[in-house]
């Protein structure tokens, strides 16, 4: 069996996985109990598995488990710190951008990225970042009134 | 009185969890000893199965058994018993199930799969409804007419793929033509299209050893999924118990029962081990439900001064291979296509139609959306004929006060303004000048209406328990399905209102448990907050008489001499006696121990009112409870060069009584504009030349991304008093979709010039009507 090591939310991790198209997804859900990480389409399109690889998002349904060999990975449960949701996550709980929520931990990590990447990105930013994400519930608009709350949010906290 | 939290954004009660990801969907769930299932799928849309050869995939690694439906005797259903929960002999669709692995991992299961070897005999297939429902097509199901059904619903015709007819006989409709001095008719077509929830359905089931089936599923009718697997297994419903967690989204798709009788019927086979599906995304556009499917032809006819004559239309609905969930799809497509117009003479002939695709099922809007594609858009034809605006002639017809619709009944003031309306989207689109063409795009604008009232059985109801703790909050539990419609917090604010106590001592429980969730029908037809809403006001009005019946006891006084204020229970003219909610929850108990009163433990229940199916020969009576009105106006701009669409501002005006949460009720709006657009521009199924579907993944199959929205939405939402709701409330949820597309080819016809009957509408269409137009000229 192959062996995988991998720090996940900032834990180290000595795994054994099973042979065959193991993906980080099914590593972080079904191996590590970390299913906040959902998946919605298992090829890529939807972005709902989206979490942070070494540092960029990706989308964790298209990356086998044994490319991940050695990462460092945060997930939507090593965002929030010391039990105090994360701005990003706070506001999304205030603009209404949740509604059955499948799509929002993927896009809680896009947008954690963005923000930490560049704390003032332009519309066109945004949009290139939110369009790797399938949404069938909001239609959008809150997502997008999630990103400016979020972005005033993190400024202020510096 | 003012009020505190009805009608206010307050934060919604699942938020929280959800943003954290500790918010527990059925792929999450994880069960001791638990199977992994994978379904062998037909790959072939009709076929005779000659034989099913499973011998290596047994003896593959970590597999437990290997299911086929050899043998099974089980047809299941709701009102139309024809589907076996797996292929016994034949199969219907391309994606039907044929054999399933059951093993330690998924990949196991996966990998003994490639092993399973079936030989087919094909026969001739047929996925055009038209075409199947012709006397010479194919023969889907041989048995059709003589299955078990709710006779006075569903009406098939032996011999033939229809297995089911609604007929709406309104009047005289050849005489209303006869009158009439203008027409207008085409031809339309709505599409097969995917629901399209990002979460993929799942379910989880397990035969314990002492007789009873637990089943953990994606769905939003737990009990119904509860009595159609007592049925299936012949056990007494209490030996069956459904759990439903967290819902990713719904729009129809895990309203029926789907894949949950297959996961039972390989569950069956291991007893005591629980078995665990969760479809892939290609999986949910080949082996769950399809949704819309209709090719119709309508004609309206009018008098010179614009009042409508008559109606006629035929409607086919390509339902797929099995038609438990399409016939009541087909029956209010069939009455409820007129839109929200009287119409004197009105005759539809509508038919569920056996075709070899994936069943159909209910989808956002119900067929309301196939049926007013056509009312609305001969609507912008017939005004122009006129030459009056649209606005004109809509207002003319509008149903109203006193006006009767299609089934007979009298519209009353309180079912909504269609007036306000219409002059809200008129304002919000159509009063600035609309831009002239310039070299780079043309402009146009449209708009419709729409009314939608919920499909439902006749006994639908709701029912609220409540209990009180001695820190005095509340806990409320109900049978609803939070699926991301909000239904939760609306009942928390509900509770919150009547109770006159903050939004924090209000416990709402989420998971669904038949076994200790008050009894619900279902969560479908944007019925909750108007039907549970009632449920909620007398279960809080009944736990308030029950602390005042504790506190009257300790005062020495009768319950009406006592008063509650939200934080407790006063004696009227006495301010000095006074006890806290939390001391009286559970009777009052003195220092010594001494306890008078009883534990406040209530329930409240709400049915709808005096609704039964359609007559079967005329198609009419009270087959609606409530309707919601709507109108909705777009302002679009096409690129010349390359046809593509642009939404620059799609406005929509609501009349749902009241709207309990200004947050919530417009992320409906705005979502289901949006998916309305997809529909209208981009979605389509595809089918291969074999009978498999073509685009059968996110990707091929295109939903709106951010970039796809229009460039800006009004949403205006008109209250009308309608006293049946709970603070005037009625449903409003799907209604946001219902004339998406309408509104939009309204609005491209008056960009181009071009009528268009079929969906969607991609670049390449314009581009082509455009340059055909050059050559007819
Ligand atoms: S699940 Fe990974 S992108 Fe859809
Ligand atoms: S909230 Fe349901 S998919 Fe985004």
């Amino acid at each position: 069996m192959p062996e995988l090591k991998i720090t996940v939310n900032g834990v180290a991790h000595r795994l054994e996985i099973e042979e065959g198209r193991v993906t980080l997804a099914d590593v972080l859900r079904d191996r590590l109990d970390l299913t906040g990480t959902k998946v919605g389409c298992g090829v890529g399109r939807c972005g709902a598995c989206t979490v942070i690889l070494n540092g960029e998002p990706a989308t964790s349904c298209t990356v086998l488990a044994g490319k991940a060999d050695g990462a460092e990975v945060l997930t939507v449960e090593g965002v929030a710190e010391q039990g105090r949701l994360h701005p990003v996550q706070e506001a999304f709980v205030e603009s209404g951008a949740v509604q059955c929520g499948f799509c929002t931990p993927g896009l809680v990590m896009r947008i954690h990225h963005l923000l930490s990447a560049n704390p003032d990105p332009g519309e066109k930013e945004v949009t290139a970042a939110l369009a790797k994400h399938l949404c069938r519930c909001t239609g959008y608009e809150a997502i997008l009134e999630a990103v400016k709350i979020a972005r005033e949010k993190m400024k202020k906290s510096g | 009185m003012t009020l505190k939290y009805v009608g206010k954004p307050v934060e919604r009660v699942d938020a929280r969890q959800k943003v954290t990801g500790s918010a527990i969907f059925v792929a999450d769930i994880k069960l001791p000893r638990m199977l992994h299932a994978k379904v062998l799928r037909a790959g072939v849309p009709h076929a005779r199965i000659l034989s099913i050869d499973t011998a290596a995939a047994e003896k593959s690694p970590g597999v437990v058994k290997v299911v086929t439906g050899k043998g099974c005797k089980t047809l299941f259903g709701t009102c139309l018993w024809d589907q076996p929960p797996m292929a016994v002999d034949k199969v219907r669709h391309a994606g039907e199930a044929v054999a399933a692995v059951l093993a330690r991992t998924p990949l196991q299961a996966q990998e003994a799969l490639k092993l399973i070897k079936v030989e087919f005999e094909p026969l001739p297939f047929v996925l055009d409804p038209i075409e199947a429902a012709r006397p010479d097509a194919v023969l889907i199901h041989e048995r059709n007419g003589e299955y078990r059904r709710a006779e006075y619903s569903v009406l098939p015709k032996k011999g033939t793929n229809i297995f089911h007819h609604y007929k709406l006989r309104k009047g005289d409709v050849a005489a209303g033509f006869q009158e009439a001095e203008v027409t207008a008719e085409g031809e339309f077509e709505f599409p097969l299209s995917s629901h399209a929830a990002i979460e993929p359905h799942g379910a989880i089931v397990r035969f314990n050893l002492d007789g009873t089936i637990e089943a953990w599923a994606s769905n939003q009718g737990p009990f119904v999924l509860r009595d159609v697997l007592a049925d299936m297994f012949g056990v007494p419903t209490s030996r069956i118990r459904v759990r439903i967690p967290y819902l990713g989204g719904g729009f129809g798709t895990k309203s029926d029962v789907c894949i949950e009788p297959l996961v039972a019927y390989l569950a069956s086979f291991v007893p005591g081990q629980a078995v665990r599906l969760i479809l892939t995304r290609k999986e949910v556009f080949t082996g769950s439900f399809l949704g819309r499917g209709m090719k119709g032809r309508m004609k309206i006819g009018a008098k010179k001064d614009g009042t409508f004559t008559a109606l006629e239309a035929t409607l086919y609905f390509s339902d797929g291979a099995y038609g438990d969930t399409g016939w009541p799809i087909d029956t209010v497509a069939g009455h409820n296509c007129t839109g929200p117009f009287e119409f004197p003479h009105c005759r539809t002939d509508s038919y569920g139609v056996y075709t070899n695709h994936p069943p159909v099922g209910a989808y956002r809007g119900y067929g309301h959306p196939e049926g007013q594609l056509m009312v609305s858009r001969l609507i912008d034809m017939l005004a122009r004929k006129l030459e009056i605006t649209p606005f004109e002639l809509m207002k003319k017809n509008f149903l109203r006060e006193g006006r009767k619709n299609s089934l007979g009944q009298t519209i009353t003031a309180a079912h909504g303004n269609l007036d306000q309306c219409l002059e809200a989207v008129r304002e919000a689109v159509f009063s600035a000048p609309i831009p002239a063409p310039d070299d780079e795009y043309y402009y146009g604008r449209g708009v419709a209406a729409m009314m939608k009232s919920p499909k439902m059985a006749a006994h639908s109801s709701s029912v609220c328990h409540l209990t009180v703790s001695a820190d005095g909050c509340f806990f409320l539990n109900l049978g609803g399905v939070e699926m991301g419609q909000g239904c939760k917090t609306v009942f928390a604010q509900m509770a919150a209102e009547v109770l006159r106590i903050p939004m924090e001592k209000v416990r709402i429980g989420i998971e669904i448990d038949t076994d200790h969730s008050p009894w619900d029908w279902m969560t479908v037809a944007s019925m909750q907050t108007y039907r549970a809403g009632r449920a909620i006001v007398q279960a809080c009005e009944r736990a308030i008489e029950g602390l005042k019946a504790n506190a009257a006891e300790v005062f020495g006084c009768e319950p009406d001499e006592v008063e509650y204020d939200g934080e407790g229970c006063r004696r009227k003219n006495d301010p000095e006696k006074k006890l806290s909610t939390g001391s009286l929850a559970r009777g009052y108990i003195y220092p010594n121990g001494l306890t008078v009163g009883v534990p406040v433990d209530t329930s409240g229940s709400y049915r709808i009112q005096g609704v039964t199916d359609p007559d079967p020969e005329s198609g009419t009576g009270n087959a609606a409870g409530s309707w919601t009105f709507g109108c909705q106006a777009a302002e679009v701009r096409i690129e010349k060069k390359t046809g593509k669409i642009e939404v620059l501002h799609f406005a929509s005006a609501f009349d749902p009584g009241k709207v309990v949460n200004p947050q919530t009720c417009r992320g409906q709006v705005i979502g289901g504009v949006v998916q309305g657009m997809g529909a209208t521009l981009m979605e389509k199924i595809e089918f291969r030349p074999d009978g498999n579907i073509k685009n059968a993944n996110f990707g091929p199959y295109r939903i709106p991304t951010v970039e796809d929205i229009p460039r800006k939405q009004t949403v205006t939402f008109i209250e009308t008093p309608n006293p049946e709701g709970p603070w005037n409330a009625k449903p409003v949820a799907e209604h946001p979709i219902v004339v998406v597309a309408p509104t939009i080819l309204n609005a491209i016809r008056d960009a181009v010039g071009v009528e268009f009957y079929r969906l969607p509408v991609r670049p390449d269409d314009i581009l082509n009507a455009l340059a055909g137009e050059k050559k007819n000229a």
